[in-house]
């Protein structure tokens, strides 16, 4: 056993609370505080995954965001969540968790043994797979088998999810030593601040570097005392366990918080949910979003038990675990020394191949004191090891180049941590459009303190590539005094005492790649991601290749995908592509940073927006009544309308039959409330309406209604529906249920932009008005008995009249109107009785067994009739007179209205357009699919030109046989005579590999004379 | 023929929840009440704020000004107007007086370039009171309520849909539209789950209108 726990006062874990968790079968224990990481790294677990393309063994890396091998199945069933990094899962007890690959077992991996081959499976080889049309098949198998980590969950989510908004002065993110004084520093100036941090706690890096000093304190009290300091600020809020995982314009951040997922399940909060989605609005945002550090990139960096130093310090400082017992460390900077010391105080054999041949001098002394040796000028050329590291063979390093300039010695050792310097994480900075620099002084791609302060961003401490405490704090200060400053604010009275323990810094030196002495994919794999298995010579084969771009590379390579988007091997793969090129860092840049920084759930993202909160779903005063009828009901925009009624053992088809007969036979009644209804007043209502409509409204008297027809400016039909006039200066416009929203805004656009010395003013009463469509021959002889106020005959209200007057003792407007073509009467009330009026209308129906009916039928006594459905027998390229309707055009209208001058365009003028008719099958049972293409002739060999296709099609029960629209070239020429069945013009209505003859008939199949409807 | 008809049922959007049934006083066990306000008069009122003879006369009619700055509302007793945009107002009022200031409003605007409607039938509201309302909208709105001040009313998000809001007696009120009560409602009631929602019985003293 190398790795042990060092009990000390400083570590976050509860040493007095042990908790029970299972990995991959294995029970283990562990202590309240641990992450998944620190409790198996405490147990000596070394292997823990197996490499994506070479199932090479993997351990552990990071402490957090950065890990890429550890990727670990926690829970099982419903509950199951795949590919947690195992460094951020938070132990509870009872935990139950497992690897992701490995097959068939960890031990012993199938994948492995391609490893052996991994010469032919260099860069881009899964693109080359693709070269061989006959092998390809064989390859995907085998590829989409091999690849993939975890295992989505098959189950519904029995977990909830939801969103929170928030608006704040200042949003700092990330609650490091910078952010901490950043929110204090605002706080206490009376912004209204909010601090956001990814941990279980804030502290950052101090949490790993309890030995530090600030002000005077060690950093766990100072930690304490800002905290303490915040939370009494009542301007303050502190958010924990709270990922912001993208930047957006306008300075609006998204954060994942994790609420219980700390929580074992059974005791987890019923109601509250797993995981919150914040959105936050701040005017200034402060990214103290810190750095990961690099590893380098050396021969066999990839055996378990080689992590980056600041991990092996972490899992000492934060979780009491010492990764090893012989420590070798390897460094290009300062970064490692305070952990060096901190694991030779704890009792650990530690080396330091520092790569400098000079070290800093201060931590020098301070190392040699706690027994740490250091090694100047020395690299690791390559490691040793099978599924554990066991030692490493040194090189002695040329001074000012990176070239191998001597033997050095080889270290036995247990584990290794090795430190190329510090990468800032950037990523949220370049989200809405920053840019990081490359300063060389630093080694890094840096976000500027207030470069782009103009857009409210400010960052503060190690994202800014001052890496050092003494240095952060310094600049994080300066630079929130200048936040202040823009916001007219002073800093507090007392500054912030920012004085450190730390030694002055310094350089470090400029290494990526560590030599060998081998040309580059000749010595032992050097990997530089390690989650998508990318080696230095891959990126060297893929610039042999011709890829010039770092965008390509990364494509060819795949460096920097996955669940960790390179937060560990990206900037070595730029400096490595760069070396490869002959370029800059700078001239070779970044890829692109995009959101999200680290995975989030779909149910996180989706929030509330799921199960019956999905969408809204609109319904109608009298949508009780309709379900306590049994109706089924079908979407219709966010309406729910009742689609059909079925009786006891009834389907769809029966039910339509039935309902549709009662209307054209008895009595039927439909719920018609969903239709847009626009209120429209003033003296030039009668012109306005001449403009949008394409009929002619000038003589359209009180108490009368007309269809309109609405046009777009391309002259096609947009929307249609009936208008009534009130009073002279007083109509109300009907819209289809889908068009409302649209219509009134197209009415509100033209009158507020192009016309606006029209007086008139409209108003949405959708919602307003319930409205009962009673239809049918008894239609008269059912509303007789609600209604005494109006005479109903024939004689005194006749088709397209309206009324006002009282319907079940409810003030009522009634129309007398048909989309049916039977006799009907529309009936509107306040929709405060729309339930009321229904129920009436049902008893006082009873007698003629009155039938209520849904869309569906709705659409077959529609077609009988030849009437349209915007949007489905047109589709935005349909003139009125390709529909047939010229009688509703007013072309003589004095002024122009939307749409006509478009008429002489020449595609709109000429012949040969599609046109709306009527269809009749050979075959009466057939009923045609819509979407059918009218051909010409049953012989379908390609190519066949296209006449148009079938619009509407449906079983019509009157009839007793199929019918259907169709726009069809020309089909308006081509018709039979109205209703007659046998069209002269024969042509063949084919989908899904049957040709239908099928005659051209008028599309109204039914009462052509339009008597009916008169009656 | 006809038959004398039985007193009409008037049913609120939220009827089918039956919050009347289950609404009790408010307590220290909840972090949110809620309930609805039914059956108030809505009326639709359009005209040119810059029009003084359309405010003078409106003010007339309905006895309190028209509010012209953007997003506020003026009251007085049982009648609030809400500013909707320059050139329109939601009146709200008890359902029993809705005639009286359709038909006021209609004589006082005659010949004054303007609309009024009736939307009685279209709009709800809903009263959110309790230690955490600010806190269960926070989850509903993507409005920056710290800023939505006494007098003040915005029309915003709601989940997918939208709603007017405004601060009333220690809570929120909601103005809505009846089609979309439903998803209002389940979309509340959703978001107050970590809290803690009760249906409350508002006393005749708390309703959105009259306070």
């Amino acid at each position: 056993m190398s790795s042990f726990r060092v009990q000390h006062a400083n570590a976050r874990v509860d040493f007095g609370k042990p908790l029970n968790f299972t990995f991959d079968g294995r029970r283990y224990d562990g202590f309240e505080g641990d992450t998944l990481a620190s409790a198996l790294l405490a147990y000596d677990t070394r292997m823990v995954a197996r490499s994506f393309k070479y199932g090479r063994p993997r351990g552990i890396v990071g402490a957090g965001a950065e890990e890429p091998n550890a990727l670990v199945q926690v829970e099982a069933g419903a509950m199951t969540i795949p590919n947690l990094k195992a460094t951020q899962v938070e132990l509870y007890d009872g935990l139950v968790a497992r690897r992701t690959t490995g097959w068939p077992t960890l031990e012993f991996d199938v994948k492995s043994f391609g490893g052996r081959f991994a010469r032919f499976m260099a860069a881009g080889f899964y693109y080359k797979t693709f070269q061989s049309r006959r092998l390809w098949p064989k390859f995907e198998h085998l590829i989409r088998h091999a690849a993939g980590y975890g295992n989505t969950p098959v189950d519904p989510d029995p977990e909830t999810y939801d969103h929170q908004h928030h608006h704040a002065d200042v949003l700092v993110i990330g609650g490091g030593a910078s952010g901490l004084l950043a929110a204090l520093e605002t706080g206490r100036a009376g912004l209204d601040v909010i601090l956001i941090d990814e941990q279980s706690e804030p502290g950052g890096w101090l949490l790993s570097s309890p030995n530090s000093v600030i002000g005077g304190k060690s950093a766990p009290v100072w930690i304490k005392d800002c905290l303490a300091e915040l939370r009494s600020l009542p301007n303050v809020r502190l958010m924990t366990r709270t990922s912001a995982f993208a930047l957006h314009d306008m300075n609006l951040v998204q954060a994942a918080e994790q609420i219980q997922d700390h929580l074992p399940p059974s005791q987890r909060i019923t109601g509250v949910p797993r995981q919150r989605l914040h959105r936050i609005r701040a005017d200034r945002v402060v990214l103290a979003t810190g750095a990961i550090e690099r590893p380098l990139v050396f021969g066999n960096n990839d055996i378990p038990g080689i992590l980056t130093a600041s991990a092996l310090t972490t899992y000492l400082n934060r979780y009491g675990v010492a990764c090893g017992s012989r420590v070798l460390l390897m460094t290009s900077n300062d970064q490692v020394y305070q952990g060096a010391c901190d694991l030779a105080d704890a009792g650990c054999t530690v080396t330091v191949a520092d790569t400098r041949y000079a070290s800093n001098t201060e931590w020098a002394k301070r190392a040699a004191a706690s027994g740490v040796e250091i090694l100047n000028g020395f690299g690791i050329a390559r490691a040793d090891g099978g599924r554990a590291v066991a030692g490493a063979k040194l090189v002695k390093l040329h001074a000012d180049k990176n070239e191998v300039a001597g033997d050095g010695p080889y270290v036995a050792c247990d584990v290794i941590g090795s430190s190329g310097g510090l990468s800032p994480t950037v990523h949220l900075y370049c989200h809405d459009g920053g840019r990081p620099i490359w300063d060389e002084s630093k080694l890094a791609f840096i976000a500027t303190g207030t470069g782009r302060a103009k857009a409210g961003i400010y960052c503060v401490g190690a994202v800014t590539g001052e890496f050092g405490l003494q240095a952060g704090l310094e600049q994080a200060f300066r630079t929130i005094t200048d936040l202040l400053t823009s916001l007219g604010k002073t800093p507090s009275r007392v500054a912030s005492d920012v004085r450190t323990n730390e030694p002055a810094p310094a350089p470090p030196r400029r290494i990526f790649r560590v030599p060998d002495g081998k040309r580059e994919g000749h010595g032992k794999k050097a990997f530089v991601d390690f989650q998508n298995d990318v080696a230095a010579s891959d990126i060297h084969l893929a610039v042999r290749e011709n890829y010039r771009s770092i965008e390509h590379i990364k494509r060819y390579t795949a460096l920097g995908f996955g669940t960790d988007q390179g937060k560990l091997s990206n900037v070595n793969g730029f400096a490595i592509a760069a070396d490869a090129l002959g370029k800059s860092i700078p001239e070779v840049g970044t890829t692109t940073y995009r959101p999200a920084y680290s995975p989030v759930t779909f149910g996180t993202l989706a929030g509330a927006h799921e199960g019956d909160t999905f969408e809204p779903r609109r319904y109608t005063a009298m949508h009780g009544s309709h379900a306590a009828r049994g109706a089924e009901f079908e979407p219709v925009g966010q309406w729910m309308r009742p689609w059909y009624f079925p009786k006891a053992g009834e389907d769809l088809h029966g039910a339509v039959h039935r309902e549709c007969l009662a209307a054209r036979r008895s009595v039927a009644i439909m719920d018609a409330s969903t239709l847009g209804k626009i209120d429209i007043r003033g003296k030039d209502v009668r012109d306005f309406l001449n403009r949008v409509y394409a009929n002619d409204w000038t003589k359209l008297a009180p108490g009368k209604c007309r269809y309109g027809l609405m046009l777009d400016e391309n002259g096609m039909v947009m929307d249609d529906g009936v208008t009534a006039c009130i009073t002279d200066d007083h109509f109300v416009m009907t819209t289809t249920t889908g068009g409302a929203a649209r219509v009134m805004s197209w009415l509100e656009k033209w009158h507020q932009t192009e016309w606006p010395e029209l007086e008139v003013y409209m108003t949405s009463v959708t919602d307003h008005w319930a409205t009962a469509a009673i239809v049918g021959p008894k239609s008269r002889a059912v509303l007789v008995k609600l209604c005494s106020d109006i005479d109903l005959s024939a004689a005194a209200f006749k088709f397209m009249d309206w009324r006002d007057g009282t319907v079940a003792g409810v003030p009522a407007r009634v129309f007398r109107i048909s989309f049916s073509g039977e006799l009907s009467f529309e009936v509107n009330v306040d929709a405060s009785y729309g339930h009321h009026v229904w129920e009436a209308l049902m008893e006082a129906g009873a007698e003629f067994n009155i039938t209520p009916y849904g869309t569906e039928t709705m659409h077959v006594l529609r077609a009988e009739k030849g009437f349209i459905i915007v949007g489905q027998d047109t589709d935005g390229s349909m003139t009125p007179f390709d529909l047939d309707m010229a009688w509703a055009v007013g072309m003589k209208k004095p002024y122009s209205f939307l749409g006509k001058r478009s008429f002489t365009r020449s595609d709109t003028a000429r012949s040969n357009r599609k046109q709306l008719v009527g269809l009749l099958t050979d075959d009466p049972k057939v009923v045609l699919k819509e979407g059918a293409q009218i051909i010409e002739t049953s012989n379908t060999r390609p190519p066949v030109p296209m006449l148009g296709h079938v619009t509407s099609s449906y079983f019509s029960p009157e009839l007793g046989r199929s019918i259907a629209m169709a726009v069809v070239r020309d089909g308006i020429g081509r018709r039979g005579e109205a209703g007659v069945k046998d069209g002269r013009d024969v042509v063949y209505a084919y989908a899904g590999g049957t040709a239908h003859r099928v005659k051209i008939v008028s599309s109204i199949f039914i009462d052509p004379k339009g008597e009916r409807q008169n009656v | 023929m006809s038959k004398p008809a039985t007193a009409p049922i008037i049913q609120s959007p939220l009827h089918g929840f039956g919050l009347v049934t289950v609404a009790r006083a408010m307590n220290d066990t909840r972090g949110v009440w809620a309930n609805e306000v039914p059956f108030l008069g809505y009326i639709s009122l359009r005209g040119a704020s810059t029009d003084a003879a359309l405010t003078a006369a409106a003010a007339q009619a309905l006895g309190l000004s028209l509010p012209t700055e953007p997003c506020t509302f003026t009251r007085d007793g049982a009648i609030k107007v809400i500013w909707v945009s320059p050139d329109e107002w939601m009146i709200t009022c008890q359902r029993d007086r809705r005639a009286a200031l359709l038909s006021s409003l209609a004589k006082g605007l005659e010949g004054i370039r303007s609309q009024v409607a009736d939307n009685s039938g279209g709009f709800t509201q809903v009263l959110i009171k309790g230690r955490n309302a600010r806190d269960v909208l926070s989850h509903c709105t993507v409005y920056d309520l710290g800023a939505l001040g006494e007098g003040r009313v915005v029309g915003t998000t709601f989940g997918k849909s939208s709603v007017y809001l405004h601060q009333a007696s220690d809570g929120y009120c909601l103005l809505l539209r009846r089609s979309f009560a439903d998803y209002i409602w389940r979309y509340l009631v959703r978001a107050a789950s970590p809290y803690g929602i009760g249906v409350a019985v508002f006393g005749p003293g708390h309703s959105g209108a009259a306070e």
